[in-house]
């Protein structure tokens, strides 16, 4: 069998890219792109541990539910991406910063 | 072949998160990230969740990519110009961890999680259908699951309409 420190690396890489791309840019959709990448990052471990502890189903369901929290996730944060955009005319997450009026 | 669909679906993964990370430009970066999305479905493959990878191209690449093509019309033209000063603080939080994941994965990691091979992986449709019924294990869940999409359709619809001007 491949080494299950393969995927643990692989899963990191993602993570770590996922938390590079959310810190460094300004645009929403960015942040949302980093915000999946993250998520398939933890279900791929999810994944792969389950696997590694003798072909498990338990990982396959946690990554089934997080697919499912992504795509909720994704549709709710999109309606509120549009709602920025009608509100100020671009979708720069630094400019919205106040609550309120 | 193991091997093989690993290294040629974790480096489609690897390559497609790099390049969601560091191209300049988004429509670049979003069909990367479809690139990315396709080999971690090649991945879930490989580790014998076959339906988990069905799921994955039907709802990430089908679906949230869709999504965020979409979301893409909103933006204004234009690439992110790259400044060393704006790269440090980030490369060092992003460099770090794998530095240490890196360390772990080639020394330690055999010795604290001792791996069980259980032998090739049987198909997972049936099992995971009846997992999703069986009130012992995730039905509670799978309920539940179903409210939260149910309610984040209705929300994200109410969120996405146009108010009217007052």
């Amino acid at each position: 069998m491949q080494p299950l420190a393969g995927y643990v690396f692989l899963g990191t890489a993602m993570f770590v890219l996922g938390v590079f791309t959310m810190v460094t840019r300004k645009n929403a959709i960015y942040v949302l792109m980093g915000a999946e990448l993250i998520l398939n990052a933890a279900a791929l471990n999810f994944v792969a541990f389950a696997r590694y502890m003798g072909n498990r189903l338990d990982g396959q369901m946690f990554a089934i539910f997080i697919i499912i929290l992504a795509a909720a996730e994704a549709a709710v944060a999109l309606g509120i991406v549009l709602q920025i955009h009608h509100h100020f005319p671009s979708i720069d997450v630094s400019k919205p910063d106040r609550l309120g009026d | 072949m193991e091997s093989f669909s690993f290294w040629f679906f974790g480096g489609c993964t690897l390559i497609g998160s790099l390049l969601v990370a560091l191209c300049p430009k988004l429509v670049h970066s979003a069909f990367s990230l479809v690139l990315a999305l396709i080999g971690v479905a090649g991945l879930y493959w490989g580790l014998g969740a076959d339906f988990l990878g069905g799921v994955q191209l039907l709802v990430y690449v089908g679906g949230i990519t869709i999504l965020f093509i979409y979301g893409i019309m909103l933006t204004p033209k234009g690439a992110t110009k790259w400044s060393l000063g704006s790269l440090l603080f980030p490369g060092v939080i992003a460099v770090v961890p794998l530095c240490v994941m890196l360390h772990l994965a080639w020394k330690g990691l055999e010795s604290v999680i001792k791996p069980v091979d259980a032998g090739v992986p049987q198909p997972t449709v049936d099992a995971i259908g009846r997992g999703f019924l069986n009130r012992e294990e995730y039905l509670i869940p799978f309920e539940l699951a179903s409210l939260v999409l149910l309610a984040a359709l209705v929300g994200s619809v109410y969120l996405a309409r146009r108010k009217k001007e007052s």
